[in-house]
């Protein structure tokens, strides 16, 4: 290369941004914090999954505001890295495989038992930490020391909803109804467990996923006269429409859905609460003034409104008691140390009040979260306020 | 008794819906060739057109059934004229083509309304009742409307000039052209005829079950299936497979259970294929 005037400068030029840059880095950078969040963020559910995203997504900007985490003595900078699970195994594993290769070593969600299933020999191979949400048997267990459980399955909370719903309603036989899968039957199979514990004759019935017209099977149903239809975990839009087929049937009696949350949409889907007549749910959380505020604070963080469903809520109690797991763990890597330090926290919730771990009796090992929740009731048309529940506990 | 019959009743519920669905599936490839993936899409686009037409603008519902068939109509055109016809001949590029037009109407779906279903009724809700029996009046309708969509499609194919051209064309082109017929004319107009089913089916049938930017999935696939056993491309073949397959489907699904009811529907759909592998209707291939 020739020596001018002009090659002088540049290679000048060079050398000095060489020695300077690294040290603005080093100075800039703050340590990061991935949070992988694997939702269904499209088709029937996406609802539950953008629920997911939004309170983590929110949990992450408190995180910020508050300088809540510190790796070696510095404020870190926690960032979210969302991918559409599609509200299936395969969907979920590849989502965690992309996560695992892009270094994010927790993970919140995934939703559905299928996704979880899915999930689990990935995080497993990776070391990831996983909050996840699938109603399924196995969904945690101490073959996967690192697999959380954001809320409790219907082990925890089918036995109060059918108190409750038994003496409002009276019911004395119930059909359950669920897809024909494992995010269907791991749950139908509890609900009619905990209705036969509460002196309720229970069958269930399963049906295809994709099935877009249920007549056929409200025919089924409506011969074995039963007094009280319980949808468990069918996603909103089939819920909505079975309601429907159902009381054109002139089915008369009581309908739950000890499932998930969803009865905005089983509503619109059905023809409004007239034509819901007698419904129960399961509300994840109860909803009072400390809870909505987080709504408000949302809105004031985010500059848009919260995501509509009300797994929202649990979600981001969920997403706090990670944070504050890799705040006291005071690493953004070392996933065992983080677990550590969740199952050593209190369950408390500045909104959503204090809760406890549980899960030793039906999964074998004490990695649930369990905080109040609600259960919802429309009664001869009309919405009923959401009882709170106490936290559920094992006893 | 009763039990069968009322069975009975909502399989041919079913098949009315299955015939609306399959018609304009089995009409495309037995005209083009052409295994049209948007199909489902331009279901779900016919219901949201409805839907929109009468909770946004406030149009009564007969008028929004209308629009809806008239505008996926539209779309099926426009994109059979300026996007299939180029490649018409070419099963893979027909295949992405389809296949991407409905990723993106899903996907814009999504978009404008939202991943959750929205409120929207069938204006008549009442129930034949009596003797054990119920038949929904909206499924009367649909059913009313599905015999008037047959005989009319039967009277286009076989009895007008349009339907002969059409058929000439799908027969051998390259001889049917020679003689004046123009596939650039005809075609989009056999598309557009197709997807105006499949959007006015979407307009009427989505009020009754259910409006959401993925439902597409299952409608492609019942449609595929009844096609491949009515015999691809066979008008008359896909109506009695619907039926067919409607009346199998409640049959199975109330005495046998929702899944083993699948189960039994595939298997004899299945044995059905390996005694005519053609299906019902088919011909060994197309000549065009």
């Amino acid at each position: 290369m020739k020596t001018t005037r002009r090659n002088v400068i540049l290679s000048g030029a060079a050398v000095g941004a060489a020695m300077v840059v690294p040290r603005m880095a080093a100075f800039a950078a703050a340590p990061e914090v991935k949070l992988g969040v694997v939702g269904v963020l499209s088709g029937p559910a996406a609802q539950w999954g953008l629920a997911l995203r939004g309170a983590v997504e929110f949990v992450a900007a408190e995180a910020n505001r508050d300088g809540l985490i510190k790796i070696d003595g510095q404020p870190a900078n926690v960032s979210v890295v969302a991918i559409d699970s599609k509200y299936t195994a395969e969907g979920a594993a590849a989502a965690a495989n992309s996560l695992a290769g892009q270094g994010v070593k927790m993970i919140l969600g995934p939703i559905g038992s299928p996704e979880l299933t899915g999930i689990k020999p990935i995080a497993l191979r990776n070391s990831m930490l996983v909050m996840g949400n699938g109603y399924a048997k196995d969904a945690i267990g101490p073959q996967w020391p690192l697999v959380f459980h954001q809320g409790p399955g219907p082990s925890g909370w089918a036995d109060p909803i059918i108190k409750i719903a038994k003496a409002k309603f009276g019911m004395k036989s119930v059909v359950v109804v669920a897809p024909n899968d494992q995010g269907g039957t791991d749950i139908a199979s509890v609900d009619a467990q905990a209705y036969k514990a509460n002196g309720i004759a229970a069958t269930e019935e399963y049906y295809q996923r994709g099935t877009t017209n249920f007549a056929p099977i409200v025919t089924r149903i409506m011969n074995q006269k039963p007094e009280a239809v319980d949808l468990a975990s069918s996603p909103p839009g089939d819920a909505g429409i079975m309601v429907k087929q159902l009381r054109q049937a002139g089915f008369e009696g009581a309908i739950g859905r000890l499932g998930g949350p969803g009865y905005s949409e089983i509503s619109r889907v059905a023809g409004g609460d007239e034509v819901l007549k007698d419904f129960y749910w399961y509300e994840p959380v109860f909803i009072d003034e400390k809870v909505l505020k987080i709504a408000d604070d949302y809105k004031t963080l985010m500059k848009t409104e919260r995501p509509e469903n009300n797994l929202f809520f649990q979600w981001v109690s969920a997403a706090r008691m990670v944070a504050k797991a890799i705040a006291k763990a005071g690493t953004a890597t070392d996933t065992q140390k983080i677990a550590a330090a969740l199952r050593s926290l209190p369950v408390e919730d500045p909104n959503l009040g204090a809760g406890g771990w549980i899960g030793q009796k039906f999964f074998g090992v004490n990695q649930e979260l369990s905080f109040p929740f609600g259960v919802g009731l429309v009664v001869n048309g009309k919405v009923q306020p959401v009882q709170r529940v106490d936290a559920a506990t094992e006893t | 008794m009763e039990g069968l019959v009322a069975t009975g009743l909502i399989g041919i519920s079913l098949g009315a819906q299955y015939a609306l669905l399959a018609l304009g599936f089995t009409l495309i490839f037995g005209i083009l060739g052409v295994v049209n993936f948007a199909h489902g899409g331009f279901y779900v686009l016919g219901g949201y057109i409805a839907y929109a037409t009468t909770t946004h603008l406030g149009a009564p519902y007969p008028v929004a059934v209308v629009i809806a068939a008239l505008g996926t109509a539209g779309l099926g055109y426009v994109f059979e004229r300026f996007l299939l016809e180029r490649l018409v001949d070419d099963h893979l590029a027909t295949l992405m083509l389809t296949l991407g037009l409905y990723l993106m109407m899903s996907s814009g779906i999504l978009v404008v309304f939202g991943p959750e279903s929205p409120s929207f009724e069938f204006p008549i809700t009442g129930v034949l009742r009596g003797g054990g029996f119920y038949f929904p009046l909206q499924n009367l309708i649909v059913l009313a409307v599905c015999i008037v969509a047959i005989v009319t499609l039967y009277w286009l194919v076989y009895h007008t000039d349009f339907g002969r051209a059409l058929r000439a064309l799908a027969d051998d082109r390259a001889v049917a052209a020679a003689q004046g017929l123009r596939p650039k004319l005809l075609f989009p107009l056999a598309f557009a005829l197709a997807t105006g089913l499949a959007g006015l089916t979407g307009a009427l049938v989505t009020p009754i079950l259910s409006l959401a930017p993925h439902i597409g999935d299952p409608v492609l696939a019942t449609s595929f299936l009844i096609v491949i056993l009515g015999g691809l491309g066979s008008v008359g073949g896909a109506t009695v497979a619907a039926f067919i397959v409607g009346l199998i489907e409640a049959y199975s699904a109330v005495y046998l259970g929702g899944s083993k009811g699948a189960l039994a529907l595939f298997t004899l759909v299945l044995l059905m294929l390996v005694i005519r592998p053609s299906g019902l209707f088919g011909r060994e291939a197309r000549g065009a």
